[in-house]
Protein backbone atom coordinates (compact mmCIF):
# COMPACT_ATOMS: atom_id res chain seq x y z
CA UNK A 1 0.00 0.00 0.00
CA UNK A 2 2.69 2.50 1.10
CA UNK A 3 4.55 1.65 -1.89
CA UNK A 4 1.72 2.38 -4.09
CA UNK A 5 1.36 5.82 -2.48
CA UNK A 6 4.87 6.50 -2.73
CA UNK A 7 4.90 5.73 -6.55
CA UNK A 8 2.07 7.22 -7.83
CA UNK A 9 2.72 10.49 -5.82
CA UNK A 10 6.39 10.38 -7.38
CA UNK A 11 4.90 10.42 -10.80
CA UNK A 12 2.41 13.63 -9.90
CA UNK A 13 5.44 15.23 -8.93
CA UNK A 14 7.34 14.36 -11.90
CA UNK A 15 5.50 15.54 -14.28
CA UNK A 16 4.17 18.56 -12.10
CA UNK A 17 7.47 20.16 -11.01
CA UNK A 18 10.16 18.90 -11.77
CA UNK A 19 9.64 18.05 -15.17
CA UNK A 20 8.51 22.00 -15.41
CA UNK A 21 11.77 23.02 -13.57
CA UNK A 22 13.31 24.09 -16.49
CA UNK A 23 17.32 22.66 -15.30
CA UNK A 24 20.50 23.72 -17.37
CA UNK A 25 20.57 21.73 -20.16
CA UNK A 26 16.84 21.03 -20.67
CA UNK A 27 17.01 17.61 -18.78
CA UNK A 28 15.43 16.82 -15.36
CA UNK A 29 16.20 13.96 -12.78
CA UNK A 30 14.19 10.53 -13.23
CA UNK A 31 12.43 10.38 -9.87
CA UNK A 32 9.99 7.49 -10.62
CA UNK A 33 12.83 5.42 -11.32
CA UNK A 34 14.73 6.01 -8.23
CA UNK A 35 11.48 5.41 -6.39
CA UNK A 36 10.84 2.22 -8.21
CA UNK A 37 14.61 1.44 -7.28
CA UNK A 38 14.00 2.08 -3.82
CA UNK A 39 11.16 0.51 -3.42
CA UNK A 40 11.91 -2.69 -5.11
CA UNK A 41 15.50 -2.24 -2.75
CA UNK A 42 13.22 -2.62 0.38
CA UNK A 43 11.09 -5.73 -0.88
CA UNK A 44 13.03 -7.81 -2.97
CA UNK A 45 12.61 -9.09 -6.24
CA UNK A 46 9.10 -10.07 -6.73
CA UNK A 47 7.82 -7.48 -5.15
CA UNK A 48 10.08 -5.50 -7.03
CA UNK A 49 8.98 -6.49 -10.70
CA UNK A 50 5.17 -6.18 -9.82
CA UNK A 51 5.38 -2.57 -8.91
CA UNK A 52 7.91 -1.95 -11.58
CA UNK A 53 5.36 -3.07 -13.90
CA UNK A 54 2.62 -1.18 -12.14
CA UNK A 55 4.67 2.32 -12.10
CA UNK A 56 5.57 1.55 -15.98
CA UNK A 57 1.94 1.16 -16.43
CA UNK A 58 1.42 4.44 -14.79
CA UNK A 59 3.84 6.28 -16.88
CA UNK A 60 2.68 4.90 -19.64
CA UNK A 61 -1.22 6.43 -19.01
CA UNK A 62 -0.42 9.67 -16.81
CA UNK A 63 -0.57 12.64 -19.17
CA UNK A 64 0.97 14.41 -21.02
CA UNK A 65 2.05 10.87 -22.48
CA UNK A 66 2.67 10.55 -26.25
CA UNK A 67 4.54 7.41 -26.16
CA UNK A 68 3.19 3.69 -26.48
CA UNK A 69 1.78 1.71 -23.85
CA UNK A 70 3.78 -0.87 -22.46
CA UNK A 71 6.94 0.80 -23.35
CA UNK A 72 7.63 1.62 -19.74
CA UNK A 73 6.03 -1.31 -18.19
CA UNK A 74 8.59 -3.23 -19.60
CA UNK A 75 11.28 -1.19 -18.62
CA UNK A 76 10.43 -0.47 -15.58
CA UNK A 77 9.47 -4.41 -14.34
CA UNK A 78 13.39 -5.34 -15.50
CA UNK A 79 14.64 -2.55 -13.20
CA UNK A 80 12.33 -3.64 -10.58
CA UNK A 81 13.66 -7.20 -10.60
CA UNK A 82 17.07 -5.81 -11.03
CA UNK A 83 16.94 -3.66 -8.04
CA UNK A 84 14.87 -6.18 -6.00
CA UNK A 85 17.86 -9.21 -6.52
CA UNK A 86 20.79 -6.27 -5.79
CA UNK A 87 23.55 -5.97 -7.87
CA UNK A 88 26.74 -5.96 -5.94
CA UNK A 89 26.40 -3.57 -2.87
CA UNK A 90 22.98 -1.16 -2.38
CA UNK A 91 24.95 1.63 -4.58
CA UNK A 92 26.30 -0.08 -7.32
CA UNK A 93 22.65 -1.84 -7.45
CA UNK A 94 21.23 2.20 -8.06
CA UNK A 95 24.12 3.27 -10.46
CA UNK A 96 23.37 -0.20 -12.61
CA UNK A 97 19.71 0.58 -12.34
CA UNK A 98 20.07 4.13 -13.03
CA UNK A 99 22.31 3.74 -16.15
CA UNK A 100 20.22 0.52 -17.53
CA UNK A 101 16.31 2.43 -17.30
CA UNK A 102 16.96 4.98 -20.01
CA UNK A 103 19.33 2.77 -22.17
CA UNK A 104 16.62 -0.09 -22.17
CA UNK A 105 14.00 2.34 -23.09
CA UNK A 106 16.05 3.73 -26.07
CA UNK A 107 16.54 0.64 -27.26
CA UNK A 108 12.97 -0.24 -27.08
CA UNK A 109 11.88 3.01 -28.82
CA UNK A 110 14.71 2.26 -31.25
CA UNK A 111 12.78 -1.28 -31.82
CA UNK A 112 9.34 0.00 -32.99
CA UNK A 113 11.38 2.69 -34.71
CA UNK A 114 10.14 5.47 -32.13
CA UNK A 115 11.06 8.87 -34.29
CA UNK A 116 12.07 10.31 -31.12
CA UNK A 117 14.88 8.37 -30.30
CA UNK A 118 17.90 9.30 -32.17
CA UNK A 119 21.74 9.67 -32.24
CA UNK A 120 21.36 12.85 -30.91
CA UNK A 121 18.81 11.09 -27.64
CA UNK A 122 21.80 8.70 -26.83
CA UNK A 123 24.76 11.43 -26.83
CA UNK A 124 22.66 14.68 -25.30
CA UNK A 125 19.16 13.90 -23.83
CA UNK A 126 20.50 10.01 -21.83
CA UNK A 127 23.53 11.06 -20.53
CA UNK A 128 21.87 14.48 -19.14
CA UNK A 129 19.58 12.84 -17.77
CA UNK A 130 21.74 10.05 -15.92
CA UNK A 131 23.60 12.54 -14.62
CA UNK A 132 20.92 14.41 -12.84
CA UNK A 133 19.63 11.20 -11.55
CA UNK A 134 22.58 10.14 -9.83
CA UNK A 135 22.66 13.84 -8.42
CA UNK A 136 19.04 13.22 -7.04
CA UNK A 137 19.30 9.43 -5.72
CA UNK A 138 21.24 10.00 -2.86
CA UNK A 139 18.09 12.12 -1.56
CA UNK A 140 16.02 8.91 -2.39
CA UNK A 141 17.60 6.78 -0.98
CA UNK A 142 18.23 8.20 2.14
CA UNK A 143 14.61 8.50 2.20
CA UNK A 144 13.98 5.31 1.45
CA UNK A 145 16.66 4.19 4.31
CA UNK A 146 14.56 5.86 6.76
CA UNK A 147 11.09 4.30 5.76
CA UNK A 148 12.72 0.94 5.40
CA UNK A 149 13.97 1.47 9.36
CA UNK A 150 10.94 2.76 10.38
CA UNK A 151 9.45 -0.11 8.83
CA UNK A 152 11.52 -2.71 10.48
CA UNK A 153 10.70 -0.86 14.16
CA UNK A 154 7.04 -1.34 13.38
CA UNK B 1 16.17 -21.07 -4.64
CA UNK B 2 11.98 -21.34 -4.93
CA UNK B 3 11.76 -17.55 -3.80
CA UNK B 4 14.30 -16.83 -7.06
CA UNK B 5 12.75 -19.01 -9.29
CA UNK B 6 9.40 -17.33 -8.52
CA UNK B 7 10.91 -13.92 -9.23
CA UNK B 8 12.47 -14.91 -12.44
CA UNK B 9 9.08 -16.64 -13.39
CA UNK B 10 6.80 -13.58 -12.61
CA UNK B 11 9.73 -11.33 -14.24
CA UNK B 12 9.05 -13.18 -17.46
CA UNK B 13 5.81 -12.78 -17.33
CA UNK B 14 5.07 -9.49 -16.67
CA UNK B 15 7.75 -9.08 -19.68
CA UNK B 16 6.34 -10.51 -22.23
CA UNK B 17 2.67 -9.10 -21.52
CA UNK B 18 4.66 -5.42 -21.77
CA UNK B 19 5.65 -6.58 -24.93
CA UNK B 20 2.39 -7.94 -25.94
CA UNK B 21 0.45 -4.27 -24.99
CA UNK B 22 3.26 -2.78 -26.94
CA UNK B 23 3.01 -4.62 -30.11
CA UNK B 24 -0.71 -4.25 -30.12
CA UNK B 25 -0.58 -0.65 -29.42
CA UNK B 26 2.21 -0.08 -31.74
CA UNK B 27 0.33 -1.82 -34.37
CA UNK B 28 -3.06 -0.88 -33.98
CA UNK B 29 -2.42 2.97 -34.18
CA UNK B 30 -5.00 5.01 -33.76
CA UNK B 31 -7.75 2.15 -33.18
CA UNK B 32 -5.79 0.85 -30.51
CA UNK B 33 -7.57 -1.18 -27.82
CA UNK B 34 -6.10 0.64 -25.03
CA UNK B 35 -6.96 3.89 -26.03
CA UNK B 36 -10.35 3.53 -23.50
CA UNK B 37 -7.34 2.98 -20.75
CA UNK B 38 -5.26 6.14 -22.09
CA UNK B 39 -8.65 7.90 -21.88
CA UNK B 40 -9.67 7.25 -18.41
CA UNK B 41 -5.60 7.67 -17.36
CA UNK B 42 -6.02 11.23 -18.86
CA UNK B 43 -9.33 11.75 -17.13
CA UNK B 44 -8.08 10.58 -13.76
CA UNK B 45 -4.66 12.09 -13.52
CA UNK B 46 -5.14 14.95 -15.66
CA UNK B 47 -8.08 15.83 -13.05
CA UNK B 48 -5.60 15.36 -10.14
CA UNK B 49 -2.60 17.40 -11.99
CA UNK B 50 -5.24 20.55 -12.35
CA UNK B 51 -5.95 20.27 -8.80
CA UNK B 52 -2.52 19.79 -7.79
CA UNK B 53 -1.30 22.41 -9.94
CA UNK B 54 -3.55 24.83 -8.59
CA UNK B 55 -2.65 24.35 -4.79
CA UNK B 56 1.04 24.02 -5.89
CA UNK B 57 1.19 26.75 -8.46
CA UNK B 58 3.11 29.04 -6.14
CA UNK B 59 5.49 26.70 -5.26
CA UNK B 60 6.45 25.22 -8.48
CA UNK B 61 6.66 28.78 -9.24
CA UNK B 62 9.12 29.37 -6.95
CA UNK B 63 11.36 26.27 -7.48
CA UNK B 64 11.03 27.32 -11.22
CA UNK B 65 12.60 31.14 -9.94
CA UNK B 66 15.22 29.06 -7.79
CA UNK B 67 16.29 26.27 -10.74
CA UNK B 68 16.66 28.96 -13.68
CA UNK B 69 19.71 30.47 -11.14
CA UNK B 70 22.23 29.10 -12.78
CA UNK B 71 22.25 30.33 -16.12
CA UNK B 72 22.72 33.84 -14.49
CA UNK B 73 26.10 32.59 -12.95
CA UNK B 74 28.21 34.73 -14.69
CA UNK B 75 25.96 38.03 -13.19
CA UNK B 76 26.20 37.25 -9.36
CA UNK B 77 25.30 40.75 -8.49
CA UNK B 78 22.48 40.90 -10.72
CA UNK B 79 21.31 37.25 -10.02
CA UNK B 80 21.23 38.33 -6.34
CA UNK B 81 19.04 41.15 -6.99
CA UNK B 82 16.63 39.31 -9.06
CA UNK B 83 16.33 36.75 -6.89
CA UNK B 84 15.51 38.94 -3.84
CA UNK B 85 12.92 40.55 -6.44
CA UNK B 86 11.61 36.84 -7.41
CA UNK B 87 11.24 35.66 -3.93
CA UNK B 88 9.42 39.13 -3.33
CA UNK B 89 7.49 38.36 -6.63
CA UNK B 90 6.10 35.13 -4.76
CA UNK B 91 3.50 37.61 -3.58
CA UNK B 92 0.17 35.97 -5.31
CA UNK B 93 -0.32 39.34 -6.69
CA UNK B 94 2.71 40.00 -8.43
CA UNK B 95 2.76 36.17 -9.66
CA UNK B 96 -1.02 36.96 -10.86
CA UNK B 97 -0.18 40.17 -12.65
CA UNK B 98 2.44 38.25 -14.50
CA UNK B 99 0.41 36.05 -15.84
CA UNK B 100 -2.11 38.54 -16.67
CA UNK B 101 0.31 40.27 -18.76
CA UNK B 102 1.12 37.04 -20.79
CA UNK B 103 -2.81 36.13 -20.76
CA UNK B 104 -2.85 40.05 -22.76
CA UNK B 105 0.64 39.10 -25.01
CA UNK B 106 -1.02 36.05 -26.32
CA UNK B 107 -4.63 37.53 -26.66
CA UNK B 108 -3.07 40.35 -28.79
CA UNK B 109 -1.55 37.53 -30.83
CA UNK B 110 -4.95 36.08 -31.48
CA UNK B 111 -6.61 39.59 -32.11
CA UNK B 112 -3.50 41.11 -34.91
CA UNK B 113 -4.19 37.05 -36.73
CA UNK B 114 -7.69 36.64 -36.32
CA UNK B 115 -7.69 33.59 -34.42
CA UNK B 116 -10.56 32.61 -32.06
CA UNK B 117 -8.31 31.50 -28.80
CA UNK B 118 -9.77 29.02 -25.42
CA UNK B 119 -6.53 30.33 -23.27
CA UNK B 120 -5.08 27.72 -20.81
CA UNK B 121 -2.85 27.28 -18.35
CA UNK B 122 0.45 24.64 -18.66
CA UNK B 123 -0.44 22.56 -15.38
CA UNK B 124 2.14 19.08 -16.13
CA UNK B 125 5.22 18.63 -18.26
CA UNK B 126 7.03 15.18 -19.56
CA UNK B 127 10.44 14.74 -20.81
CA UNK B 128 11.38 12.23 -18.28
CA UNK B 129 10.52 9.51 -18.07
CA UNK B 130 9.63 9.26 -21.90
CA UNK B 131 11.40 11.06 -24.66
CA UNK B 132 8.54 13.23 -25.95
CA UNK B 133 8.54 17.24 -25.09
CA UNK B 134 4.67 17.50 -24.52
CA UNK B 135 2.55 19.67 -22.10
CA UNK B 136 -1.15 18.59 -20.45
CA UNK B 137 -3.41 21.98 -20.29
CA UNK B 138 -5.80 22.78 -17.85
CA UNK B 139 -8.55 23.14 -20.88
CA UNK B 140 -10.54 20.52 -22.30
CA UNK B 141 -13.46 19.27 -24.53
CA UNK B 142 -15.83 21.08 -22.15
CA UNK B 143 -13.90 24.46 -23.60
CA UNK B 144 -14.30 23.88 -27.12
CA UNK B 145 -10.67 21.90 -26.88
CA UNK B 146 -10.09 19.05 -29.74
CA UNK B 147 -7.39 17.18 -31.12
CA UNK B 148 -5.24 18.07 -33.83
CA UNK B 149 -5.89 22.16 -32.85
CA UNK B 150 -2.71 24.46 -32.76
CA UNK B 151 -1.72 25.72 -29.53
CA UNK B 152 0.06 29.44 -28.85
CA UNK B 153 1.38 31.61 -26.83
CA UNK B 154 2.53 34.96 -26.88
CA UNK B 155 5.02 34.90 -28.88
CA UNK B 156 4.58 32.14 -31.45
CA UNK B 157 3.43 28.38 -31.98
CA UNK B 158 4.19 26.36 -29.30
CA UNK B 159 2.65 22.98 -30.40
CA UNK B 160 -0.73 20.87 -31.19
CA UNK B 161 -3.34 19.19 -29.44
CA UNK B 162 -3.17 15.32 -29.66
CA UNK B 163 -5.87 14.13 -26.71
CA UNK B 164 -8.30 16.07 -25.13
CA UNK B 165 -10.49 14.95 -22.42
CA UNK B 166 -13.03 16.61 -20.49
CA UNK B 167 -11.42 19.51 -18.54
CA UNK B 168 -7.67 18.52 -19.72
CA UNK B 169 -5.59 18.18 -22.39
CA UNK B 170 -2.43 17.30 -23.77
CA UNK B 171 -0.24 18.92 -26.22
CA UNK B 172 2.93 17.99 -27.95
CA UNK B 173 5.38 21.04 -28.79
CA UNK B 174 7.37 21.95 -31.81
CA UNK B 175 10.45 21.03 -30.01
CA UNK B 176 9.27 17.18 -29.86
CA UNK B 177 11.52 15.01 -32.18
CA UNK B 178 8.18 13.77 -34.00
CA UNK B 179 6.83 17.00 -34.90
CA UNK B 180 6.49 18.47 -38.21
CA UNK B 181 4.90 21.65 -39.00
CA UNK B 182 4.13 23.11 -42.42
CA UNK B 183 5.84 26.39 -42.65
CA UNK B 184 6.46 29.33 -45.09
CA UNK B 185 9.64 32.16 -45.12
CA UNK B 186 8.15 35.77 -44.24
CA UNK B 187 7.45 37.69 -47.39
CA UNK B 188 7.16 35.37 -50.11
CA UNK B 189 6.08 31.71 -51.38
CA UNK B 190 9.19 29.40 -50.13
CA UNK B 191 7.86 26.57 -48.05
CA UNK B 192 9.33 24.30 -45.66
CA UNK B 193 8.49 21.78 -42.73
CA UNK B 194 10.10 22.65 -39.10
CA UNK B 195 11.11 19.52 -37.18
CA UNK B 196 11.55 19.45 -33.40
CA UNK B 197 15.20 18.64 -32.77
CA UNK B 198 15.21 18.01 -28.82
CA UNK B 199 17.96 20.58 -27.78
CA UNK B 200 15.83 21.64 -24.83
CA UNK B 201 13.08 24.01 -27.67
CA UNK B 202 16.15 26.43 -28.15
CA UNK B 203 16.07 25.73 -31.49
CA UNK B 204 14.26 23.53 -34.37
CA UNK B 205 15.22 22.95 -37.69
CA UNK B 206 13.49 24.16 -40.53
CA UNK B 207 13.60 22.34 -43.83
CA UNK B 208 13.34 24.64 -46.70
CA UNK B 209 11.81 22.43 -49.69
CA UNK B 210 13.18 24.47 -52.61
CA UNK B 211 17.03 23.92 -52.13
CA UNK B 212 17.67 27.15 -54.50
CA UNK B 213 15.60 29.66 -52.80
CA UNK B 214 17.17 32.24 -50.87
CA UNK B 215 17.67 31.92 -46.90
CA UNK B 216 19.64 34.18 -45.32
CA UNK B 217 20.37 34.24 -40.97
CA UNK B 218 17.74 36.51 -39.37
CA UNK B 219 15.33 34.98 -41.69
CA UNK B 220 11.47 35.03 -40.12
CA UNK B 221 9.25 31.52 -40.52
CA UNK B 222 5.53 31.84 -39.81
CA UNK B 223 3.50 28.61 -40.47
CA UNK B 224 2.13 27.54 -43.55
CA UNK B 225 -1.49 26.56 -42.21
CA UNK B 226 -2.90 22.85 -43.23
CA UNK B 227 -5.67 21.93 -44.47
CA UNK B 228 -8.73 23.06 -42.75
CA UNK B 229 -6.58 24.80 -40.13
CA UNK B 230 -5.52 21.64 -38.60
CA UNK B 231 -3.50 20.55 -36.65
CA UNK B 232 -2.07 24.44 -37.71
CA UNK B 233 -3.51 27.59 -38.51
CA UNK B 234 -1.70 29.83 -40.94
CA UNK B 235 0.39 32.73 -40.30
CA UNK B 236 1.52 32.23 -36.77
CA UNK B 237 5.03 33.22 -36.24
CA UNK B 238 7.31 30.08 -35.42
CA UNK B 239 11.09 31.63 -35.31
CA UNK B 240 14.22 33.62 -36.32
CA UNK B 241 16.56 31.30 -38.58
CA UNK B 242 19.76 31.44 -36.37
CA UNK B 243 22.34 29.67 -38.79
CA UNK B 244 22.11 27.61 -42.28
CA UNK B 245 23.58 24.24 -43.16
CA UNK B 246 25.87 23.96 -45.84
CA UNK B 247 23.60 21.62 -47.72
CA UNK B 248 25.13 20.88 -51.15
CA UNK B 249 23.49 17.91 -53.81
CA UNK B 250 21.14 18.15 -51.64
CA UNK B 251 17.05 18.46 -52.64
CA UNK B 252 16.23 20.52 -49.60
CA UNK B 253 18.17 23.25 -47.45
CA UNK B 254 18.34 22.90 -43.57
CA UNK B 255 18.46 25.45 -41.38
CA UNK B 256 18.08 26.14 -37.56
CA UNK B 257 15.78 28.66 -35.88
CA UNK B 258 15.18 30.02 -32.67
CA UNK B 259 11.21 29.87 -32.12
CA UNK B 260 9.74 32.68 -30.76
CA UNK B 261 8.07 31.41 -27.63
CA UNK B 262 10.39 30.06 -25.32
CA UNK B 263 9.60 26.67 -24.87
CA UNK B 264 10.73 25.61 -22.05
CA UNK B 265 8.83 27.84 -19.50
CA UNK B 266 5.50 27.57 -20.58
CA UNK B 267 3.17 29.12 -18.71
CA UNK B 268 -0.04 30.89 -20.55
CA UNK B 269 -0.90 29.33 -24.00
CA UNK B 270 -3.88 29.92 -25.82
CA UNK B 271 -5.52 27.00 -27.80
CA UNK B 272 -6.91 28.42 -31.71
CA UNK B 273 -10.28 26.91 -31.25
CA UNK B 274 -11.44 28.86 -34.78
CA UNK B 275 -9.19 29.46 -37.42
CA UNK B 276 -9.11 33.06 -39.27
CA UNK B 277 -11.40 33.33 -42.58
CA UNK B 278 -8.30 34.38 -44.52
CA UNK B 279 -4.65 33.45 -44.30
CA UNK B 280 -3.15 36.86 -41.73
CA UNK B 281 0.48 36.20 -43.64
CA UNK B 282 2.50 38.25 -42.38
CA UNK B 283 0.82 40.29 -40.20
CA UNK B 284 1.03 38.63 -36.99
CA UNK B 285 4.79 38.94 -36.91
CA UNK B 286 6.11 41.31 -34.12
CA UNK B 287 7.09 44.29 -35.78
CA UNK B 288 10.93 44.62 -37.58
CA UNK B 289 12.24 47.60 -35.46
CA UNK B 290 11.72 45.95 -32.02
CA UNK B 291 14.48 43.70 -30.50
CA UNK B 292 13.88 40.41 -32.24
CA UNK B 293 12.35 37.23 -29.40
CA UNK B 294 12.69 39.74 -26.46
CA UNK B 295 11.58 37.30 -24.05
Amino acid sequence: MMAVLIVLVTVLVQVIVVNRLGLPGGAAPDLVLLAVVGVAMARGPVAGTVIGFCAGLLVDVVPPTAHLLGQYAFVLALVGYLAGRGVGSPVTTVIVCVLIAPLLAAGLGGLISDPRVTVATLTEQIPLTIVYTLIASPVVMWLNGRGGQLRYAA
Amino acid sequence: MGESRRARLILGTLLTVALIILTVDHRTGEGSPFQPVRTAGAWLFGGAEQVVGTVGRPVSDFLHAVASAPSAQNDIKRLRAENSRLRAGLDANRLDAARSAQLKRMLGLAGRGGYKVVSANVIARRGAPGFEDAVQLDAGTDDGVRPEMTVLNGDGLVGRVIQASRSTSTAVLISDRASAAGARLEGGEEIGVVHGVGENGRLVQFRLLDSTAPMTRGGRIVSFGSQRGAPYVPGVPIGVIERVEATPGELTRVAFARPYADLTALDVVGVVVGAPARDPRDAVLPQRGRKEGAR
